[in-house]
C-alpha cells in the first residue's frame, strides 16, 4: 500500500478501502479543503497550519497525495487572482488612458505619483507573493514530514520543492499576463526612462566634469530632494553618502524594480523596457551631442559617454540583479568581429561580463547607427562646407565601416542633389564646386570611389546639358581666385591647386607612372588591398579605372580633354591678346601644369601662343633699338625715338591661334605711320617675313588731360581712334565719324557709348536723323566722376560684353561644321528622315578626308539644332528632317 | 609705365607728321597721352601657302618642329620654289646624285648662296 502512495492510481487501492477509511478521508479532506481557505484566504495567519499539516498527512496515508497538491495549486491561483493580480492592476486603473495619452504627447502625470504607485504595487504584490509562498513550503513541509515518517530516511526534498515552486512561478506569470492591461507596458517604459534621465544627468555631470568631484553641497542638495520624492530613503543617510553611493542606490530602486518583475514573470517586458529607455536616451544623447555642428569629431565623445553612462548602469544593474541571468543561453562567440576593443571595458569594472560586452556592443552599434542616419540626413549641408566639416565626414567613415550602410548614404544623398542642386537655380560654378567637394569628401569615406561613381553619375549627367559648365570648368583651372567670387566657392577647392597637388604627387612618386618597375612599392600596392565593397557594380569597369581623381571626374564630364584644351586655348588666347606688358608667368605655370595632366601633344599649340608672346617680348625690343629714323618726319631724331617707344606689339602665329575677329579700322594718321615703320622694321629683321596689322586688336594706354583733371583709361583701339578724332574737331556727325574712323555708323553708336558713359562726349540729334557727337569741355557731372580723378581704370571692352577678340569655341565649331551641312542636307534628302546617331555614323564613314569628319556625337547635335533654329531642319521624335 | 612714357599728343603729332596737327590744342582743350600696344601677325612673304614636300603651312612649321618662325625657317631655290629648311634638306640629302627641285624638276640650288 505504501507503494502505491506515488503519484500514479492504482484500482487495487480502491478494493481495499473499508468505510472506515472513507470516513476518514472525507473528513480529513473536509478539513484540508478549510484550512488550505483560512491558510490562502488572505487573513495572514499561519495558526492553521499544525491543522492543515495533520489533515495533509491523513490524504496522504490513502494515497491521495496528488489530489493534495492538485487542489492546494487551485485555490492558490484563485487566491493570487483575487488578492495579488487584480490588485495589482487596480493600482494601475487611474492610468489607463495613458498608452493614448502618451501618443498625443500632451501627458502631464505626476512622476512621483505614478512612480510611487508603481513601487507600491509591486511592493504589495511581492508581500502576497511571499506569503503565498510561505503557505506553499508548508505544504512542502507537510508533504515532506509524512514522506519522512513513512521511510525514516530523507527524500528527495529539494526535487519537490523545486517542482512546485516553478509551478507557483508559472501560475503567477500565466495569471498576471492574462490579465495584462494595454497601458503596462507604456507605464514601464516611462518609469524607466524617467529614472534613466535622472541617472544620467547625475552621471552625466560625472562625466562632464571629471575632475570637479566636489560639487558644491548647494548642488547636492537640490538633487537630494529630488532624490527623497522619489526613493525613500533618509536624508540624513544620503547627506553622508558619496555620489557613488547615490548612484547605487538610484541603481539598486530600478534593480529592484527589476527584480520585483522579474519574480512575476515580467523578464522580458521588464528588459525591454529598460533596454528601450536606454536606447531613448542614447539617441537623445548623440542628437544632442552631434547636432548641426559639423566642425568637430563626436564619435569619441559618445563613446565615452556610453562608458560613462549607460554602461555604469548596466553593469550596476546586472551586478545586483546577480549575473546568473539569461544571457548565458546564448552561446556565439564572445568577442564579436565588430568589437573594435572588446577586451577593454568600462573603467572600474574589472571583469566585464558577458552579458555587459553584449550590451556594450548593441549600443555602440546603436550609437553608430544613430550617429549615421543623423549625418546622412545632413550630408549635402556637410559637403557644402567640406573642408570645415571634415570632422563629420570622418565620423561618417567609422559609422559606415560598421553598419556597412553605404547604399543608404548614395540613395539618400543622390536625392539630396537632385532635390537641391541639380536645379535650374544653381550656378553652373557652385554645382561645379559642390561635385568638386564631394569628390573630397567621399574619398574619404570610400577610398576606392565605388560611391562616389554611383553620386557623381547624375551631376555629371546634368553638368553635361548646361552650356556653361566647360567654361566655368576651364575658369577654374585657370585662375584660382575667379571660381571663389561665386559665394559659396571658397580658394581652397579651385582646381588650380589641385593641379598644383597633382605635380607635386607626381614629383614624389618619381618615375612610376603606368607600371610598377619598383618592388617595394607594388609591394606596398598589394598589401593596402581592399576589396571593392558588395555594392560596387561590377559591370561599372576595373579597380583601376576607378582611380579617384578629382581632374580626371571633371574632365569625365566633359567627355574628352580635347574640348577642355580647346577652350582653355580660347580663353588663353583672349587673355594674352589684352596684354599689353608681355608679363605671362602665370599663364606659363598653368600651361606647365596643364601639360603634366594632359600631354604635351595637346597643349602644342597653346605652347607657341606663350612663345609667340615671348618672341613678341624680343622682337619688340630689337625693333625699338635698331630702328631708323623714317626719312619723312622732322629731323629731330630724338624726339622721333620716343614716339616710337610708345608703341609696342604682339606677333602672332596665326595658324596657331584660334581664329581671330579683325574688324577694319582706320587707325590715326601718326600711329597708322609708326605701325607702317614698325612692320618694315620687322621685315627688314626677320626676312622675308612680313606683318599683317590686326588694326582692331590690342589695348591703348590714354590719358585724357583737360584744363582742369586728368583722366586714365585702357581701352580697345576703336575707342582710342574715335576720341582722338576729336582733337582735331570739337564735334563730328555719326556719319563723318564713321567714314573717318571706317567703321559701319552703327558699329560707331555702340562703340562711342563708352564715352558718353564717361561723360567725356555727348551726343544730340542733329539733322536727317543723324547724331552728333561733341566733345565735353567741361566737366557737367564732376560729382559723378570726380573720384575717377587720375585713377587708372582697367574699362577695356567695359560695356560691351558681346565684343570679344577671339572666336568662340561655339563659332569656330559651327565654322569647321558648316563644310558638312551639305552633305548632311544631301543625306536628308536622299532618305528623308535620319536619327541623330546615323547622321553621325554616315558622316564618319564618308568625310574621311578633306576635311576629315572628327567630331563627337554633342557637337554634331548641337550642329543640327543650330540648322533647325534656322529653319533648314526640322526635328521630331529622335528624327531629323528637312524643312519643307 | 604711363607716365614715364607721357608725351602730350600735340607735340607728339606736330614731330610725327608735321604742321597739320598743330591746331589740335587750338581748337580744343583735349591733350591726349598714350601708349599703344598693337597686336598683328607674321607670315612668310611666299606667294604660297604650303611647303611642296611636307604639305603644311609655311606659316606653320614642319612635322619636325614644334614652333614656327625662326625655329622652322623657309629656303627659297633658285627656280623661286620655297620649302621648309628642313624638308628641303631631308630631300637633298636623301638623293644620291644631284638633287633636284621637287616642283620643277631643275637643279636644286639655294638661293643667294651660289
Amino acid at each position: 500500500m505504501q507503494e502505491s502512495t506515488s503519484s500514479f492510481c492504482n484500482l487495487g487501492v480502491l478494493d481495499a478501502l473499508t468505510d472506515d477509511s472513507i470516513q476518514e478521508i472525507l473528513e480529513s479532506y473536509n478539513g484540508f479543503c478549510v484550512t488550505t481557505q483560512t491558510l490562502l484566504g488572505g487573513a495572514g495567519d499561519l495558526s492553521a497550519g499544525t491543522e492543515f499539516v495533520a489533515h495533509v498527512h491523513s490524504l496522504c496515508k490513502h494515497g491521495l497525495e496528488s489530489l493534495v497538491r492538485d487542489h492546494f495549486l487551485r485555490v492558490l491561483e484563485e487566491a493570487f487572482e483575487r488578492n495579488g493580480a487584480s490588485k495589482f492592476w487596480r493600482h494601475f486603473d487611474a492610468y489607463s488612458n495613458f498608452a493614448d495619452l502618451k501618443r498625443n504627447d500632451d501627458v502631464d502625470i505626476n512622476e512621483d505619483e505614478i512612480q510611487q504607485v508603481l513601487c507600491n504595487a509591486l511592493e504589495e504584490i511581492s508581500l502576497e507573493k511571499q506569503y503565498q509562498e510561505k503557505c506553499l513550503l508548508i505544504l512542502v513541509h507537510a508533504l515532506q514530514s509524512y514522506k519522512d515518517q513513512m521511510s525514516g530516511e530523507r527524500h528527495n526534498f529539494q526535487a519537490e520543492r523545486d517542482y512546485l515552486v516553478s509551478k507557483y512561478q508559472l501560475l503567477v506569470s500565466s495569471v498576471l499576463m492574462a490579465t495584462l492591461p494595454r497601458h503596462f507596458p507604456v507605464i514601464l517604459h516611462w518609469y524607466f526612462k524617467t529614472r534613466l534621465e535622472e541617472l544620467s544627468t547625475i552621471m552625466g555631470e560625472d562625466f562632464d566634469d571629471d575632475a570637479s568631484l566636489n560639487k558644491d553641497d548647494m548642488d547636492l542638495d537640490e538633487k537630494g530632494k529630488v532624490f527623497n520624492k522619489v526613493g525613500e530613503m533618509d536624508v540624513d543617510e544620503y547627506y553622508s553618502h558619496s555620489r557613488f553611493s547615490e548612484n547605487s542606490r538610484l541603481v539598486k530602486n530600478i534593480g529592484k524594480v527589476v527584480l520585483d518583475l522579474r519574480s512575476l514573470g515580467f523578464t522580458s517586458m521588464a528588459e525591454d523596457a529598460y533596454a528601450s529607455a536606454i536606447f531613448l536616451l542614447l539617441k537623445a544623447k548623440v542628437h544632442n551631442l552631434a547636432g548641426d555642428d559639423f566642425r568637430s569629431s563626436v564619435l569619441q565623445s559618445i563613446k565615452s559617454w556610453i562608458q560613462a553612462v549607460p554602461l555604469q548602469f548596466l553593469h550596476a544593474l546586472l551586478v545586483y540583479l546577480g549575473n546568473s541571468v539569461s544571457y548565458e543561453s546564448t552561446s556565439s562567440g564572445l568577442k564579436s568581429p565588430l568589437a573594435p576593443q572588446s577586451s577593454v571595458c568600462c573603467p572600474g569594472i574589472d571583469t566585464p561580463s558577458e552579458g555587459l560586452i553584449r550590451w556594450k556592443l548593441r549600443l555602440e552599434y546603436f550609437a553608430y547607427e544613430t550617429l549615421q542616419d543623423l549625418r546622412i540626413a545632413k550630408l549635402f549641408e556637410i559637403i557644402v562646407d567640406y573642408p570645415e566639416s571634415s570632422p563629420a565626414i570622418k565620423d561618417l567613415k567609422l559609422c559606415l565601416e560598421y553598419t556597412g550602410q553605404h547604399s543608404k548614404l548614395v540613395e539618400s544623398f543622390i536625392s539630396a542633389l537632385r532635390y537641391r542642386l541639380l536645379t535650374a537655380g544653381a550656378s553652373t560654378n557652385d554645382i561645379l564646386h559642390q561635385y568638386v567637394s564631394t569628390i573630397k569628401a567621399l574619398r574619404t569615406i570610400d577610398p576606392a570611389g565605388v560611391f562616389l561613381e554611383a553620386v557623381g553619375e547624375p551631376i555629371r549627367d546634368y553638368l553635361r546639358g548646361r552650356k556653361d559648365t566647360i567654361k566655368c570648368i576651364v575658369t577654374m583651372l585657370t585662375d584660382g581666385t575667379s571660381g571663389s567670387s561665386s559665394a559659396s566657392g571658397n580658394p581652397g577647392d579651385s582646381l588650380l591647386e589641385e593641379l598644383n597637388r597633382d605635380e607635386e604627387i607626381r614629383e614624389n612618386d618619381g618615375v612610376d607612372d603606368d607600371f610598377n618597375t619598383d618592388d617595394r612599392q607594388a609591394w606596398i600596392n598589394a598589401s593596402c588591398w581592399q576589396p571593392d565593397p558588395v555594392e560596387a557594380d561590377s559591370l561599372k569597369g576595373s579597380r583601376n579605372r576607378r582611380k579617384v581623381d578629382i581632374l580626371g571626374m571633371i574632365v569625365g564630364i566633359i567627355g574628352s580633354k580635347d574640348q577642355l584644351v580647346n577652350e582653355y586655348r580660347t580663353m588663353l588666347a583672349e587673355k594674352l591678346l589684352n596684354k599689353s606688358d608681355y608679363d605671362i608667368d602665370a599663364e606659363i605655370r598653368t600651361v606647365e601644369l596643364l601639360k603634366i595632366h594632359f600631354g604635351e601633344s595637346s597643349l602644342q599649340k597653346c605652347e607657341i601662343m606663350l612663345n609667340d608672346l615671348i618672341d613678341s617680348k624680343r622682337t619688340n625690343s630689337n625693333i625699338k633699338a635698331t630702328i631708323k629714323p623714317p626719312s619723312q618726319t622732322s629731323a629731330d631724331t630724338g624726339d622721333n625715338a620716343i614716339s616710337m617707344d610708345l608703341i609696342s606689339a604682339t606677333i602672332l602665329s596665326s595658324n596657331f591661334w584660334p581664329p581671330i575677329q579683325d574688324e577694319p579700322l582706320n587707325l590715326p594718321g601718326p600711329v597708322d605711320q609708326l605701325l607702317c615703320d614698325y612692320a618694315k622694321r620687322f621685315s627688314e629683321i626677320k626676312t622675308p617675313r612680313k606683318l599683317q596689322w590686326k588694326k582692331s586688336l590690342g589695348t591703348v594706354k590714354l590719358e585724357l588731360q583737360f584744363e582742369d583733371r586728368a583722366m586714365q583709361f585702357t581701352v580697345a583701339p576703336v575707342h582710342a581712334s574715335i576720341i582722338m578724332q576729336f582733337q582735331d574737331q570739337m564735334s563730328w556727325t555719326s556719319k563723318d565719324l564713321a567714314a573717318a574712323i571706317g567703321v559701319p555708323v552703327d558699329v560707331l553708336n555702340r562703340r562711342i557709348n563708352f564715352w558718353i558713359s564717361k561723360g567725356i562726349i555727348a551726343e544730340s540729334h542733329g539733322a536727317d536723323s543723324d547724331h552728333v557727337y561733341t566733345l565735353m569741355e567741361n566737366m557737367v557731372d564732376p560729382g559723378k566722376n570726380g573720384g575717377s580723378n587720375g585713377s587708372p581704370q582697367e574699362l577695356l571692352g567695359g560695356d560691351e560684353e558681346e565684343e570679344r577678340s577671339v572666336a568662340s569655341v561655339e563659332d569656330q565649331l559651327r565654322k569647321e561644321m558648316t563644310v558638312y551641312e551639305k552633305f548632311i542636307l544631301g543625306m536628308l534628302t536622299n532618305f528623308g528622315s535620319m536619327a541623330l546617331d546615323r547622321i553621325h555614323n554616315t558622316l564618319k564613314m564618308f568625310c574621311i578626308s578633306d576635311p576629315a569628319y572628327d567630331k563627337s556625337l554633342q557637337q554634331l547635335q548641337s550642329f543640327l539644332s543650330g540648322l533647325v533654329s534656322e529653319e533648314k531642319l526640322e526635328h521630331r521624335d529622335g528624327m531629323y528632317f528637312l524643312k519643307k | 609705365m604711363i607716365t614715364s612714357g607721357i608725351l602730350y599728343l600735340s607735340n607728339w603729332f606736330s614731330l610725327a607728321n608735321g604742321i597739320n596737327y598743330k591746331c589740335l590744342v587750338i581748337g580744343s582743350s583735349l591733350n591726349l597721352a598714350i601708349r599703344w600696344h598693337a597686336v598683328a601677325s607674321w607670315t612668310w612673304d611666299a606667294h604660297d601657302e604650303t611647303c611642296g614636300i611636307c604639305r603644311m603651312a609655311f606659316d606653320g612649321c614642319c612635322p619636325d618642329c614644334k614652333l614656327p618662325g625662326d625655329d622652322c625657317p623657309l629656303i627659297w631655290g633658285v627656280c623661286n620654289h620655297a620649302f621648309h629648311l628642313h624638308c628641303i634638306l631631308k630631300w637633298v640629302n636623301s638623293q644620291t646624285s644631284q638633287a633636284h627641285c621637287p616642283m620643277c624638276r631643275r637643279e636644286w640650288q639655294f638661293k643667294g648662296s651660289e
